[in-house]
């Protein structure tokens, strides 16, 4: 069974928000609504970096531990998803989450994407698959079309790769054996102390 | 960043306003309570998983 | 969720503070600023219409409705990504990665990655209107055609053709472009143009000049072959981002990315090498590099011995660009400039890449011919991996470019000689004295002593319009000032002195805006009548080839029919020829079908007229083929390898030589002479001759492999074939059609395949010219900018005497120069590009998905100079350029900007000088965010060649409001 995870490779990524507007795109996220964002450290001065952040599909999601209503699940190949009928929008995810993933859209203005909101890794809901009413909750379910996430699969320098973290893993390896050195990528120094 | 402001902000007004205890709150999922989702089955199949590799084969790497 | 008690972990999570610590970045101090917040502000800012679409938009796929997927190309910059629609009974429901697209493969930016939304959007012009009494007035079609085109003709009857100004767009695809070019023509005038006039003039004139071809040598993907990549004055990363796609796999080879640019750009974020000049010194900075290159002896001698004119002189002028020098002009010390040119010459091949900081100055021209120069010494042209690869902007600019949607030349470049006016007029059959009788028969100015006619002379260029509005009669070398004004995808906002354009509008009889969005055109001026503003559809509700930069022809497939009232710009040009009565000879050999010209006609005809670039061989048949095989071509070589078009180049790059049966497989790289013509292979064109003042022009033991002559030769016509005993290898049919013609004229193709099978280029072998002397600098010289921040340097390196007619206007330098305006105006001010938006930006920031990402107009300003002027990050200032418009924009203190530099985006409109003008917009048209328009505040400054206008450098000053 797969693991699916999202990375992104901060030597590639040059915020070009790609990732935010496929996803806007392709899930008709309203205004105010960022399932991904980009984030740059070090901004206009040398060492500038950035990389693409959504929800990291945790394996022990703490969205889900803190959920009060338990409306979260984890698929068997790792990806987190709640189901909006059952969220109350309390917003306890939201501090949990170490991502600021979970978002809160206005429930007057918006209508049925109130309640919380956050990437599926393109994954929908627990409806019916690429149902009307899946897609008005969640978005497009380009999971069970057997595609990838659509913010990925467009990133303009495939700095963003989403899928089976084993496949994820070995392009990636490639690239920094390629680049002769050390991985550069984000995050690096602070999962192994190095 | 914004809201992550908050959060620090919060972080460390609980780290430093509270009496410092050893003893902390530690949550654990509970049972997921909500509408049983047809993906879960779906993605059990072996031509399923066979695709989303095929398909990761064919968009993502570098070429 | 279940709680449980238990002994805590002694750290504290490092992602946290991680993020919390850092400095803020740009887009956070926007969103801080503006709407972001959260959702309860967006929700009472957001004007209502936005409340209404964001709950009836849910235009995505339906379940259980059949889906078609159809082809396209990205409608926003030059890169030509490949889009894949989704479409589910006629409305556009989802957007797929075109993986196997041969340039993109798969990849877009934010903007390409958004473009469903023009097929969903809610902004756009949905019916024709015009301005009644102060009012937005719905009209018909058909009341429009009639109005304008009475209010035209009666222009035409008092001030002549000239008096009106057809402004085009590098947004039509080819077809449009050439059949607008045509259109203008047969108006009678040669007042129209486009944006290609104010982003690469001066490269195509300078590069043109060089070489031969003014156009990007190599292609986006053949970076991939560079050892050294060298960007000049650009910022792909937010202009052209899908090409850092090519960038990094070089980079991740090995390759050293250097960048030249005085803003420390999300480029040079990536950059081996960062070298920041003062705006406006690139012949310094190029020269500097080239004086270590000569010190050092790392230039291609054997290369400019065989193949290049004039670089004696050059190294004359280098000579004097010592190190001690270009540290004073430029700002650059030698150990950095040096460590640029030796990673350059000692990483071949090398590439240079320039874009608008090197193109958009007084002195374009010499920027892009030192840029050419400095590639030459190093040997880097006509290789893989090197060349110059000039970075094109709107989607379809080199193919506007290469119809010569100008005010200086025919489709093809063939200018505006009886010559050139004889052939267009055997192209599209009409006859020559009919075309003449189009034009003005009077005459304003002269050439070498001997009056000339309007038809013949240059037109005003889009830069210049508004002075050729406001200018003294007198002065203007045409019959009257400009009294109408077409405005057919173009936003006003990308041109400099804004105030007065906002005069000029005002003062105009007709003002007409042909476009998706309405643009600053419509709400920038006081006017309150004679406005009209006509729906034009996408490129996505039509079909049609687009040039990309790197000169391949893409087609695309029509995606949806025409939103609301919206009509392709083909049929609203044949709707005008109509009115306007020459209908009859415009579509004489293109059939119309319910006022629509068919596309594939105007394809066909165009490649029995544009012989001089090879525009030739790529009949609509071939471009379909093409997209139909995306996945068979190599993205690293460009060729298709195996299927139906194996061996051919993708978009057959021009030229695309002879006619479409010869199967010409296209050019991927200009002048490679390690391939026979017939496959692709090229050397430098023989334009200017066989021999000056003595000296051979011609190439010296340098020509394509196959090449029968083995040597430079000139170029070909009837008498070269015969006297080189070819003339039989032509057919009956061919040897009468080219009886009499040369290789530009023969409309059999004759000539040119006789050519190219004995393995010649149709134009001739000759050397590069390094030295162009009929331009103002023969050997490319630095000026200072007209409003320069350096006073001391103006008397060594002084600007142009004002002249009294170029392109039918008088045009200022050393009048301005002459001026101190630094004691006022003590910063320098230069402006650039945002990822979301393009160009003007009306047509993104009318998206949501974009317009959410960037929602101030802001300028980047030093942290000292901020510190001197008590401002302070995220605080409104007032900006005042040296012609004295005052921009109130946010401040983003930060050291991306150099210290005494300030930066702008240039994508805002819709405010002026403080004042909000969301209000003045047809309804239901305002775009999401509006802002400060960066070139209100730009000065006067054009190009001594082409009338590029200078946007790069000029002085501003700055207080808190």
């Amino acid at each position: 069974m797969a693991r699916m995870k999202f990375l992104c490779d901060a030597e590639r990524c040059i915020e070009c928000n790609a990732c935010v507007t496929a996803c806007k795109n392709e899930h008709e996220v309203p205004w105010g609504v960022n399932r991904r964002r980009v984030v740059v450290l070090e901004d206009g001065v040398p060492g500038e970096k950035s990389i693409s952040v959504a929800c990291m599909h945790c394996t022990d999601a703490p969205c889900a531990a803190v959920c009060p209503v338990d409306c979260f699940y984890t698929t068997d190949d790792g990806i987190v998803l709640h189901d909006k009928d059952l969220c109350i929008g309390c917003g306890y995810c939201f501090y949990a989450c170490p991502f600021g993933a979970p978002q809160y859209p206005q429930q007057s203005a918006f209508g049925v994407r109130g309640k919380m909101d956050k990437c599926t890794f393109c994954a929908g809901g627990p409806e019916a698959d690429n149902s009307d009413d899946e897609y008005a909750k969640y978005g497009r379910n380009r999971i069970a079309e057997g595609k990838l996430p659509l913010c990925a699969e467009m990133c303009s320098t495939k700095a963003l790769l989403a899928g089976d973290g084993d496949l994820v893993a070995d392009i990636y390896r490639q690239r920094v054996i390629r680049r002769g050195g050390r991985p550069k990528t984000w995050g690096w120094e602070t999962a192994y102390q190095s | 960043m914004y809201a992550r402001a908050i959060i620090t902000l919060a972080a460390a007004v609980m780290l430093t306003a509270c009496y410092e205890s050893a003893d902390v709150t530690v949550h654990k999922p509970g049972v997921y309570k909500g509408a049983k989702d047809p993906l879960l089955a779906k993605q059990r199949m072996p031509e399923q998983q066979q695709a989303l590799r095929e398909r990761f084969a064919l968009v993502q790497p570098d070429r | 969720m279940k709680l449980i008690r238990k002994k805590a972990a002694s750290e504290v999570s490092s992602g946290q503070s991680r993020f919390a610590g850092e400095a803020i970045d740009r887009r956070t101090f926007l969103r801080r600023s503006g709407l972001a917040l959260g959702g309860a502000a967006v929700a009472t800012t957001l004007p209502p219409l936005m409340m209404r679409k964001a709950r009836a938009s849910m235009s995505g796929p339906k379940a259980g409705v059949e889906t078609k997927v159809v082809k396209s190309i990205c409608t926003h910059c030059a890169v030509g990504c490949g889009v894949y629609a989704e479409v589910q009974n006629g409305v556009w429901t989802g957007q797929e990665p075109a993986f196997d697209h041969p340039i993109s493969l798969g990849a877009h930016c934010a903007k390409g990655a958004s473009v469903r939304e023009l097929g969903i959007g809610e902004r756009r012009v949905k019916y024709p209107t015009k301005l009644e009494g102060g009012k937005w007035k719905r009209i018909s079609w058909d009341q429009a055609i009639n109005e304008i085109g009475d209010k035209m003709l009666e222009i035409r009857k008092t001030s002549g053709p000239d008096s009106v100004y057809w402004l085009g767009s590098a947004k039509f695809n080819n077809e449009q472009a050439y059949l607008f070019r045509k259109f203008y023509a047969m108006w009678g005038s040669n007042n129209g143009d486009h944006q290609a006039r104010i982003c690469h003039s001066t490269t195509v004139a300078g590069v043109a000049n060089t070489w031969g071809y003014g156009a990007m040598t190599n292609s986006m993907n053949d970076i991939r072959h560079s050892k050294a990549i060298l960007v000049c004055g650009g910022n792909p990363a937010e202009a052209h981002p899908v090409s850092l796609q090519h960038i990094f796999y070089a980079k991740e080879r090995g390759a050293k990315l250097i960048v030249i640019d005085p803003r420390f750009t999300r480029t040079a974020a990536h950059a081996d090498h960062y070298v920041r000049i003062r705006p406006g010194t690139d012949v310094p900075i190029v020269w500097g590099m080239l004086w270590h290159i000569f010190e050092n002896g790392w230039e291609d001698k054997e290369f400019i011995r065989q193949r290049v004119y004039g670089m004696d002189q050059i190294r004359e002028e280098v000579a004097n660009w010592t190190p001690d020098e270009v540290e004073k002009v430029t700002g650059v010390d030698e150990a950095t400039c040096k460590e640029a040119a030796r990673l350059m010459a000692e990483n071949r091949p090398s590439t240079y890449i320039w874009v608008m900081g090197g193109t958009q100055h007084t002195i374009g021209n010499n920027n892009t011919r030192a840029y050419c120069v400095f590639q030459l010494a190093l040997g880097n042209m006509g290789v893989s991996g090197g060349g110059t690869n000039i970075f094109r902007g709107h989607d379809n600019v080199q193919g506007a470019t290469d119809m010569c949607v100008l005010s200086h030349s025919l489709p093809g470049y063939y200018g505006l000689s009886a010559g050139a006016w004889k052939h267009w007029s055997r192209v599209w059959d009409v006859d020559y004295d009919w075309m003449q009788s189009r034009f003005d028969q009077g005459s304003y100015e002269k050439s070498k002593g001997k009056a000339v006619k309007p038809m013949n002379t240059k037109g005003i260029p889009v830069s210049r319009w508004i002075d050729g509005v406001l200018e003294d009669k007198a002065n203007i070398a045409q019959k009257d000032n400009l009294r109408a004004m077409v405005l057919w995808g173009h936003s006003p906002n990308s041109q400099t002195r804004g105030l007065e354009m906002k005069k000029a509008m005002e003062k105009l009889d007709l003002l007409v805006i042909i476009d998706l969005v309405p643009t600053a055109s419509a709400v920038m001026h006081d006017r309150t009548d004679g406005v009209y503003v006509l729906p034009a559809a996408t490129q996505f509700e039509t079909y049609g080839s687009v040039t990309a930069s790197n000169r391949n022809l893409q087609w695309r497939s029509k995606v949806i029919e025409p939103l609301f009232e919206s009509l392709p710009d083909q049929t609203i040009m044949y709707k005008f020829a109509k009115k306007l009565g020459f209908d009859e000879q415009f579509t004489k050999h293109i059939k119309v079908n319910n006022d629509e010209p068919l596309i594939e006609d105007i394809t066909r005809e165009y490649n029995r007229g544009m012989w001089t670039i090879g525009y030739t061989g790529q009949s609509p048949e071939r471009l379909k083929a093409h997209q139909e095989n995306w996945h068979t071509f190599n993205p690293n070589t460009m060729l298709a390898e195996g299927g139906p078009i194996d061996g051919e180049a993708y978009g057959l790059p021009w030229p695309c030589w002879g006619t479409p049966e010869m199967k010409h497989p296209g050019t991927p790289i200009l002048y490679d002479t390690s391939k026979p013509v017939a496959e692709g292979g090229l050397n430098f064109r023989a334009r200017f001759g066989v021999e000056r003042d003595g000296v051979n022009l011609l190439a010296e033991g340098s020509a394509p492999v196959g090449n029968e002559i083995g040597d430079g030769h000139p170029e070909f016509d009837h008498k070269l074939l015969k006297e080189l005993g070819w003339w039989d290898d032509l057919t009956a049919d061919e040897k009468a059609a080219a009886e009499g013609r040369n290789w530009k004229t023969d409309l059999s193709g004759g000539i040119q395949r006789v050519a190219i099978k004995h393995g010649c280029a149709p134009f001739g072998n000759a050397k590069a010219r390094a030295v162009v002397w009929n331009f103002p600098d023969p050997v490319p010289i630095h000026r200072e900018p007209l409003y320069t921040s350096r006073r001391d340097l103006v008397e060594k390196y002084r600007t142009y005497d004002d002249r009294k007619s170029h392109y039918r206007l008088p045009v200022r330098y050393w009048s301005i120069q002459k001026q101190d305006f630094t004691k006022k105006y003590p910063l320098i001010l230069t402006t650039g590009r945002l990822v979301e938006y393009e160009g003007g930006g009306d047509e993104t920031r009318a998206n949501p998905w974009l317009a959410e990402l960037q929602q101030e107009m802001f300028l980047e300003i030093h942290p000292a100079d901020a510190t001197d002027r008590g401002i302070l990050n995220g605080q409104q200032v007032w900006l005042e350029g040296a012609e004295g418009a005052r921009l109130k924009v946010k401040a983003d203190v930060t050291r991306r900007a150099a210290r005494g530099v300030v930066w702008m985006p240039f994508h805002f409109a819709g405010h002026l000088q403080g004042k909000v003008l969301g209000d003045k917009y047809p309804e239901g048209t305002v775009p999401y965010v509006l802002g400060e328009a960066a070139n209100t505040a730009m000065t006067y400054g054009y190009d001594s060649v082409t009338q590029m206008q200078e946007t790069k450098c000029s002085l501003c000053q700055i207080e808190l409001a």
